[in-house]
């Protein structure tokens, strides 16, 4: 009897203090929302932790995302596009169909491109008006996987015309080109040596332009890698959208 | 008496992002924080200086896609409903902050929000063009354009029709809202190539801006520098960009806008208040966004921020306004001494610039477009095209290519984040070309569908979509965006090839993507390929 009232006893009070656990974590939970925004004062990680990347108080909903259709990465067609990026960058895509393939099998024999290699030909065709393939100032070859289909080309050359085949180099040397490029000229990096005897330019005024920034961002970028408050637009509207990207844009 | 000229202008642009098929749209809020924080205060200052009787003369470019959100009456609806809720947390903000040093600032933010309604709606009816009519009408503002969609025009000069339906469809939009023909444009990225003048000049542009670099790297060497335009060989007027005054403004090292006293743009309620008190007041899906309810000021270069005063903000902005006006009295001064003309320094912002991140940027130009007026002899403000009109005669010399982009050309937009979209904005304006050649005399369904695959094309072409995919935030939208208007594109061309048109998935895309109604096919008539030679 005794052991038995002990046991409900023991058993009533354990109950009691879980329900006072129980409240009391409760009424924790529920502790009223502070009312004046939080100064972060704090060390960086609790910083970052409550206010820049709270977490909810339930999980949201994954905002719902439309489906990207996919589109064609192969139009069927040859082609063979140049760009320029800068004045030492040129960048090259292009397509080769089926056809073109079997075209060359059939000329050059079955095994023709199994013995030859995938080349970038990367012709200098400044000053010259008529590009015959024959007569480039120079060239540069930049052997390529048969997979690749675009490339990044270091010309390092300002204010000069380029064209590029994509080829096949057989080990005896000879190239075949498969397709041609249009032609690309590449940006000046300097103030021209050209002088205008009309409007003979002003010494003074090109003294008096100290630092060049071309083109504003780099600014940008600066204070985005420092973390600074305030990252001023470097480039258009889109710098705006960028940094209007939550959390993403933030420290 | 030395005298020069400042040639202001503010491009203001944002993609074209409407979606009527959801409710709530996420990325839609960039229209509405940019009409609450920059384009309103904008008016606002320059309703201040015509009530004051000052004159000034300012270029303000607005991007079609701009125009056409701005004009569109299920976005100004939406505007409205945004703005609602926002008065709506600033009426409690005001209560919340009560007895704290937070107070006077939820004020001035109920304020603002209501005054802010009562310029959209009561002032000018929801459209903020109207605005700029007004201003344009009053002398105060030359409104121009920018490219259709602001395309990356150096990157689509391989199809020349694709750059000069961008122009084309530029010069109709703008035609129709202003009554007339814009005198200049803004180019997009400020990037030029060689054939985008002659373009241009087909369309009676007058003038376009490029960075310091495009000037002064020029054919020739500039007589003066960037501190006169120089003529294309088409005629065609550049302006460069002014390095000084530019840098003033942006760089926060040297800039105004990281002064300590001004507002901090990370810190916002939407992010730092309990979720349940903004969850109505934030994305639906429980995404936090900015409110634009922020109550610090930059403080210095740590995490501790102090509270904001608008008080010390504005004197702050007043004094960098006379900072601004001495440095170019005194830059105006050195040139007039070199130059037997007077010198027109151009400084280009991007409109956003003021108000939405540099919170204080408006009342800073009001105030240095009051003091110009007042305080000097020196300094006149001036619009390129008067600046023409007093200087007819001009040096001739092919400007360099170049963009106002990071490092100077064109690496932005075609880097090896973005590369891949080229091959598919190429050949689908070479399609595009096609189908208008194909069908010269279209007319119905056929028609219709011919302009929808025109305007996938162009929102494609939108360089916005290659710029957030180089910057990698938000990179899944400006993939999805390109993808699904070349998707589309790709099945309009399909239809109108096969001649089996749907006509109830281009109704959908006719309601979807309604930019450009008006839309000239003819500007995708093939082009003598001699006329423009493509550099890049």
């Amino acid at each position: 009897m005794n052991v038995m009232l002990t046991w409900v006893l023991g058993a009533v009070i354990l109950i009691v203090l879980l329900a006072v656990f129980l409240w009391l974590a409760k009424n924790r939970q529920k502790k009223p929302a502070s009312l004046s925004p939080k100064v972060p004062d704090a060390p960086r990680e609790e910083y970052a932790e409550e206010i820049a990347f709270p977490v909810p108080a339930f999980q949201p909903k994954p905002a719902v995302k439309p489906e990207t259709p996919e589109i064609p990465w192969h139009y069927g067609m040859d082609r063979m596009v140049l760009m320029v990026r800068d004045p030492s960058w040129i960048f090259a895509y292009w397509e080769i169909s089926a056809t073109k393939q079997e075209e060359f099998a059939r000329q050059y024999g079955p095994d023709a491109w199994n013995n030859s290699r995938s080349v970038l030909r990367v012709y200098d065709v400044t000053g010259i008006e008529h590009f015959t393939g024959l007569n480039a100032n120079n060239y540069m070859d930049i052997s390529i996987n048969d997979e690749v289909d675009s490339w990044h080309i270091d010309v390092s050359r300002p204010n000069s015309a380029f064209c590029v085949d994509l080829g096949r180099l057989f080990p005896d040397g000879t190239f075949i080109t498969l397709l041609r490029s249009n032609i690309v000229q590449t940006p000046s990096v300097s103030i021209s040596n050209l002088l205008d005897e009309e409007w003979m330019w002003i010494e003074g005024i090109y003294r008096s332009i100290t630092h060049l920034h071309m083109g504003s961002s780099p600014m940008m970028a600066e204070e985005i890698a420092q973390g600074m408050g305030l990252v001023p637009l470097g480039i258009s509207s889109p710098g705006y959208i960028s940094s209007t990207g939550f959390a993403a844009g933030k420290e | 008496m030395a005298k020069g000229y400042l040639c202001f202008v503010l491009h203001a642009h944002l993609p074209f992002v409407r979606h009527p098929e959801h409710e709530y749209f996420l990325e839609e809020r960039w229209l509405y924080e940019a009409i609450t924080e920059t384009y309103v205060p904008l008016i606002e200052a320059f309703d201040e200086l015509v009530e004051e009787n000052i004159p000034f003369r300012l270029t303000f470019s607005v991007s079609p896609p701009l125009m056409t959100m701005l004009t569109d009456g299920l976005l100004q609806e939406r505007y409205l409903r945004h703005l609602h809720k926002l008065i709506e947390l600033a009426e409690k903000e005001v209560e919340r902050t009560r007895g704290t040093e937070f107070h006077a600032t939820a004020q001035m933010y109920r304020d603002r929000f209501h005054r802010i309604r009562y310029i959209f709606t009561d002032k000018y009816q929801r459209n903020i063009l109207n605005a700029l009519r007004k201003f344009q009408d009053l002398g105060r503002l030359e409104v121009i354009t920018c490219a259709g969609t602001h395309g990356f025009l150096p990157l689509l000069m391989h199809q020349p029709e694709a750059v000069r339906a961008q122009v084309g469809v530029a010069v109709d939009l703008y035609a129709k809202h202003f009554g007339r023909k814009p005198q200049g444009i803004w180019l997009p990225e400020c990037a030029y190539t060689h054939g985008i003048d002659n373009i241009l000049k087909e369309f009676g542009i007058k003038y376009f801006f490029t960075d310091t670099h495009g000037v002064l790297f020029a054919s020739h060497r500039p007589k003066y520098g960037i501190f006169a335009p120089i003529f294309c060989p088409s005629g065609v007027a550049v302006f460069g960009r002014d390095v000084e005054s530019s840098k003033q403004v942006w760089s926060s090292n040297e800039g105004y806008p990281g002064d300590f006293d001004y507002r901090e743009y990370y810190r916002d309620i939407g992010h730092d208040l309990e979720y349940g008190y903004v969850s109505p007041y934030i994305h639906p899906d429980g995404i936090r966004v900015n409110t634009g309810i922020k109550y610090f000021r930059i403080t210095g270069k740590t995490h501790h921020k102090e509270p904001y005063r608008w008080e010390y903000a504005l004197r702050k902005a007043d004094m960098h306004a006379g900072n601004f006006m001495f440095n170019r009295e005194h830059q105006i001064r050195h040139l007039c001494s070199l130059m037997d003309r007077e010198p027109i320094i151009v400084a280009p912002y991007d409109a956003e610039l003021f108000g939405h991140w540099w919170f204080e940027g408006p009342d800073w130009l009001k105030f240095l477009l009051r003091k110009i007026y007042y305080d000097t002899d020196i300094v006149e403000t001036i619009t390129p095209y008067d600046y023409l009109q007093k200087y007819p005669c001009n040096q001739v010399a092919r400007p360099c290519p170049s963009t106002w982009g990071n490092k100077g050309y064109n690496e932005v937009w075609l880097s090896r984040e973005n590369d891949w979209i080229y091959r598919h904005l190429h050949i689908a304006a070479m399609k595009m070309v096609e189908l208008v050649e194909q069908n010269p005399f279209a007319g119905g369904l056929k028609h219709r569908a011919l302009k929808q695959a025109a305007r996938e094309l162009l929102l494609a072409q939108s360089s916005d979509w290659a710029f957030i995919m180089y910057t990698g935030t938000m990179v899944d939208y400006a993939v999805r965006r390109t993808k699904q208007h070349i998707h589309n594109f790709l099945r309009l061309y399909e239809q109108i090839k096969n001649n089996c048109i749907d006509e109830g998935a281009l109704r959908e895309l006719e309601y979807r993507n309604n930019i450009f109604p008006d839309l000239n096919l003819s500007y995708y008539n093939k082009i003598n390929p001699g006329i423009y030679k493509a550099t890049g």
